[in-house]
């Protein structure tokens, strides 16, 4: 009798613990929208607007780079995630290995008024697989009152009166890119020896920097914790909104380009509810909203009508003779990617 | 009781499957699949390639890698020191508190576990930045001009460690200190030891346990503890944890990877054997 009572209470358990296994899929009414982006990189207004519209749920999981949103697109083969917002060449290796799927135009009407200027990128020239969503260069912002010296661009930053006061992005390709157009070559090097002139290069920075930050460069500006820092274009901008009198400087020796763009991977779930929510976004009025919300350049043309006049400010838009010619990090190929991430460990010593 | 043992012996109760299902699929199956990958090749974007080889433990001694085992080391000794030098005083005191008063420290020391300690690190960040509160105080009472630079340096990364590992310390040597027999220390005061003899004969040899349970629950976090490196020493330093996460998810290289993880296992398995033999007993309670 008592071997009975155990046996009925360890299957009970058992039995219990699969219930709450499927109790968790069985609850879904409509399939909801996973989208796989950086965290607080789409308002929640928006989210809450589209799900009003369509009744669609929307699911948003994070990632904090690149590189890790790819590991796990990969390790999902393609599915779990309904639709990524990621940066240009990393779009290039996903769309290389085969993890993107076609866009349905016939539901993505609004894509026509993307501006041209956003089409056509190198990742994807027939503009069959991405939808461009914001771009932007990274600028250096320095506090003249920290700050004696005349700032032009990469090369000041190995000035000696700047010790311990730098605060760079903790990305192997943006810095070791940066240091490679401080010597007048190209953000995508892959000549070993050319990159190893580069690693001596950023070693003698070392002393000078005073922390890596991807994500809050411009908070360590604002409190006065550094001096000078190289940030994306709206941490400039919320550091210069915060403290207008830092300064802005646009590096003499070229610029850099990015943009971040939405696609749907292979095996996505619910890709209709991508497109629909892509065509969503495109709308004029949302895309306006969208823009306000990260501060980068908007690709949508209809939405201009409902941007404020501050928008276009000289950070966003800089003026096409200041701004010159712009380069794009991409894909320099697994031998080099290896190389640049070699540097890093190194530099991070 | 002892005969139902023996029958049951080699036989294991139905009530016990779910803990060995759970084991075997949740702990045995991933460290094995951990295992498996660390000999494998790296794929050229990602996963892995079916080439056996030991290329990814080989890999671990060039002096890069060395040097980055040997700060994740020196850190995770250096905050051990320094736990035990905060933490013993500290238990001490509280064992010998009045016992309402033992549960309220105790209390105390848990109380901030129920908070992410990635929040109450930011609290730290904002006492010590730039223009936080111990600068702004400072400054507004005339003693700085300049704000101090607190934070970003290996000082402020030692803190949030000691700040974040303190309490393990502190409740294993409370634990032993609790236990121990008063009566062997007033038996050494009566025979003609000083209080300081008495302390360092007696009651400091009998609290060992509890002192080697702390410094494993101490040095094994430390080495996995990157993100306090991160907050506090502005990603500068590159640790074990942090090689093995940038493996992991940005240069992909999972073989790589996997094999420093079994080096850190190899390290935490070394650790607690070494637990073990000082502590002279053949189970991990004392750091339970």
């Amino acid at each position: 009798m008592k071997k009975f009572v155990r046996l009925t209470a360890v299957v009970l358990a058992m039995v219990l613990m699969c219930m709450l296994l499927v109790g968790c899929q069985s609850e879904k009414e409509a399939e909801p929208l996973v989208i796989f982006t950086w965290s607080d990189y789409l308002p929640q207004e928006v989210l809450d607007a589209f799900t009003a519209e369509t009744g669609i749920p929307v699911e948003y999981t994070y990632f904090t780079q690149n590189e890790e949103m790819l590991t796990k697109l990969q390790a999902a083969n393609g599915g779990t995630y309904d639709l990524v917002l990621a940066s240009d060449y990393i779009i290039d290796i996903a769309i290389k290995e085969g993890l993107v799927q076609k866009l349905d135009k016939n539901i993505i009407t609004n894509y026509q008024y993307i501006g041209e200027g956003f089409k056509g990128q190198f990742y994807d020239p027939n503009d069959e697989y991405t939808v461009p969503f914001a771009a932007g260069t990274p600028l250096i912002v320095y506090d003249p009152a920290k700050v004696d010296i005349e700032v032009t661009g990469y090369n000041t930053w190995w000035d000696p009166s700047l010790e311990n006061s730098i605060v760079v992005m903790d990305s192997a390709r943006v810095v070791v890119g940066m240091v490679l157009k401080s010597m007048g070559y190209s953000l995508n090097e892959s000549d070993p020896a050319i990159l190893k002139q580069a690693e001596e290069k950023l070693m003698q920075l070392k002393p000078n920097i005073l922390a890596l930050d991807y994500d809050t460069p411009h908070e360590k500006i604002i409190s006065g914790e550094c001096a000078m820092a190289f940030m994306f274009t709206p941490q400039a901008y919320w550091a210069v909104t915060e403290r207008p009198e830092l300064e802005v400087v646009y590096p003499v020796e070229g610029m850099g380009y990015g943009v971040d763009s939405f696609f749907i991977p292979s095996q996505a779930p619910n890709a209709e509810a991508a497109n629909k929510f892509l065509q969503f976004i495109l709308e004029g009025e949302t895309a306006a909203e969208l823009a306000m919300f990260t501060q980068y350049m908007c690709c949508v043309e209809t939405a201009y009508d409902y941007l404020p006049e501050e928008y276009f400010n000289e950070i966003l838009y800089i003026p096409a003779e200041i701004l010159g010619e712009t380069e794009i990090v991409q894909d320099v190929g697994p031998e080099a990617t290896a190389i640049y991430d070699e540097i890093w460990t190194r530099f991070k010593q | 009781m002892r005969r139902r043992a023996e029958k049951n012996k080699g036989k294991v109760s139905p009530a016990l499957w779910p803990m060995y299902i759970t084991t075997i699929a949740f702990i045995v199956l991933p460290l094995l699949y951990i295992v498996g990958i660390s000999f494998l090749e790296k794929g050229d974007y990602f996963g892995v390639k079916n080439v056996v080889t030991i290329e990814n433990y080989h890999k671990i001694f060039d002096p890069m890698y060395l040097s980055v085992l040997w700060e994740s080391l020196k850190l995770a000794i250096i905050t051990t020191v320094l736990t035990f030098l905060i933490g013993y005083p500290f238990a001490y005191c509280t064992a010998k508190l009045p016992v309402k008063w033992r549960g309220m420290v105790r209390m105390l020391l848990m109380t901030p576990f129920w908070l992410n300690s990635l929040i109450r690190l930011n609290g730290w960040i904002i006492l010590m930045k730039a223009n936080g509160v111990i600068n702004t105080v400072l400054q507004s009472m005339g003693l700085i001009e300049e704000p101090l630079q607190l934070l970003y340096n290996d000082g402020a990364v030692i803190i949030g460690m000691v700040y974040a590992l303190a309490p393990f310390m502190i409740l294993a040597i409370y634990n032993s200190v609790e236990k121990l027999d008063w009566s062997l220390v007033e038996a050494a005061r009566d025979l003609g030891a000083g209080p300081v003899k008495a302390f360092f004969t007696v009651t400091l040899p009998l609290s060992l346990p509890g002192i080697i349970a702390g410094c494993v629950l101490v040095f094994v976090p430390c080495i996995g503890l990157f993100y306090v490196s991160d907050l506090f020493g502005g990603s500068k330093t590159m640790l074990l944890g942090s090689l093995i996460r940038n493996e992991m998810l940005q240069a992909r290289n999972w073989p790589f990877g996997a094999a420093l993880s079994m080096l850190m296992l190899i390290a935490t398995i070394g650790a607690l054997q070494l637990y073990k033999k000082i502590a002279k007993t053949d189970s991990l309670q004392g750091i339970m």
